[in-house]
């Protein structure tokens, strides 16, 4: 299954994923996307960036004094849910996806897990 | 004990160290008891995986300013009271071959029975090229030390000593209390301000939090030291981490919370939540995910 056939899949099991993006957070770019018609690539490039922000410090540094190297994020605000993973494996590759309030946070947390580890593993 | 969690234990003990900045804002790696300070400097290398200028500087008046990414040591951009340090400072990206010149002069810094500090300031993005640099993981190799386990286990010929078990419950507790928590957060947690809300909602999973600025300022739950820790972050941090919210917020001023841990679903994360002149900031222990979310969505109604 290709990068972007895994990504629509995501978006198929889990349908309040409004957008799953694949990136590359060290160019701070979207590669791949998949999801509603609505979100822009404007709404996608600020998610990667919110992405980035959200591993950096100075949290990252509180995270990784603490508990180790931070490898997830869930940033919620007032409109969406937004949900960010990065490979441990290749740490520069992340999805970053925008959600609906009310989603299953711990079953779509543990999918797009596997979906990731899966697009950077080559499948 | 699991082997697993003796880094993650490791790492709780150090939440709970009383001491760990210095005054300038550094923080401190290794105090003069620790019996690896290199353990230490490798695994702050280690832990950094976006760009970052890190200065080591030890109590015996050397230091060394390394530029890492992506658990690779960059380039060597910065060096006092060291000697051999021209290979390594004059090589636009460090190799192979400096890896002996680089190994000298990080135990020269982070030798024994000194205190180790590090301060990290951001590099340009530009000179982030993770494909690059010599990877912490091979000097680690190359000092026989083991990049996830507590320093004693480092030790050739120590056997670790198992860490004494946290239990935050027989810690002393803050003395600012809240009322008693509800799992799920109810019709009657929607009064009062948000912040406090919002925190009780999250309870059992938030096991220590406090919240600063704000008509909450100063309300508190869990154990002391985790508090204390977090109060001291704040007031070291409050700028920079404000301006983070700013930048994953989507609308500026609103309220904005984030999540951030290994997993998200099992150890601990940090969860820090802003509204309005607001912080909050706690430890969240196990897989918080839905009752975060539902704790949110209810503090905001």
């Amino acid at each position: 299954m290709g990068v972007i056939e895994s990504l629509g899949a995501v978006v198929k099991a889990y349908p309040q994923a409004r957008a799953v993006a694949f990136a590359d957070l060290s160019s701070s770019m979207i590669l791949a996307s998949q999801g509603r018609d609505d979100v822009t690539q404007e709404i996608l490039d600020r998610l990667c960036k919110q992405a980035r922000a959200s591993f950096d410090d100075p949290l990252f540094s509180l995270s990784v004094e603490a508990f180790g190297e931070p490898h997830g994020a869930i940033v919620m605000g007032l409109e969406s849910v937004r949900v960010f993973l990065r490979s441990e494996s290749e740490p520069a590759d992340a999805l970053c996806c925008i959600c609906d309030h009310g989603i299953d946070l711990a079953g779509f947390v543990a999918r797009i897990r596997e979906t990731l580890e899966h697009i950077t593993a080559g499948g | 004990m699991n082997k697993g969690t003796l880094p993650i234990i490791a790492r709780l003990q150090s939440l709970q160290s009383a001491a760990r900045v210095a005054p300038g804002g550094a923080r401190v790696i290794a105090s003069i008891s620790d019996q690896s300070p290199l353990a230490a400097l490798l695994r702050e290398v280690n832990e950094t995986m976006l760009g970052r200028a890190l200065a080591f500087e030890s109590s015996n008046g050397t230091s060394l300013t390394l530029e890492v990414s992506g658990r690779r040591v960059l380039r060597l951009t910065a060096a006092n009271g060291l000697s051999g340090v021209d290979s390594c400072l004059s090589a636009q990206a460090l190799e192979d071959e400096h890896k002996d010149d680089l190994i000298k002069l990080l135990q020269s810094v982070a030798a024994p029975r000194c205190e180790l500090r590090v301060s990290a300031s951001r590099i340009g993005r530009e000179r982030e090229e993770v494909s690059i640099g010599l990877p912490v993981a091979l000097l680690a190799d190359l000092l026989l030390i083991d990049l996830n386990l507590p320093e004693a286990a480092s030790e050739p010929g120590l056997e670790p000593e198992p860490p004494p078990e946290l239990e935050p419950k027989a810690l002393p507790r803050s003395k600012v209390r809240l009322p008693p928590a509800a799992s799920e957060p109810g019709p009657g947690l929607a009064t009062g301000p948000m912040l406090g809300r919002f925190a009780r909602g999250c309870s059992p999973a938030l096991i220590a939090w406090l919240i600063v600025g704000g008509e909450e300022d100063g309300t508190t739950d869990g154990p002391e030291e985790m508090i204390s820790h977090l109060q001291g972050f704040l007031e070291v941090e409050g700028e920079a981490l404000s301006l983070q919210l700013d930048q994953i917020s989507t609308e500026p001023g609103t309220p904005v919370c984030i999540q951030l841990g290994a997993t998200l679903t099992e150890g601990h994360s940090i969860l820090c939540a802003r509204s309005g002149e607001g912080f909050l900031l706690g430890v969240i222990e196990g897989d918080g995910t839905q009752t975060l979310m539902r704790a949110w969505a209810a503090a905001l109604a």
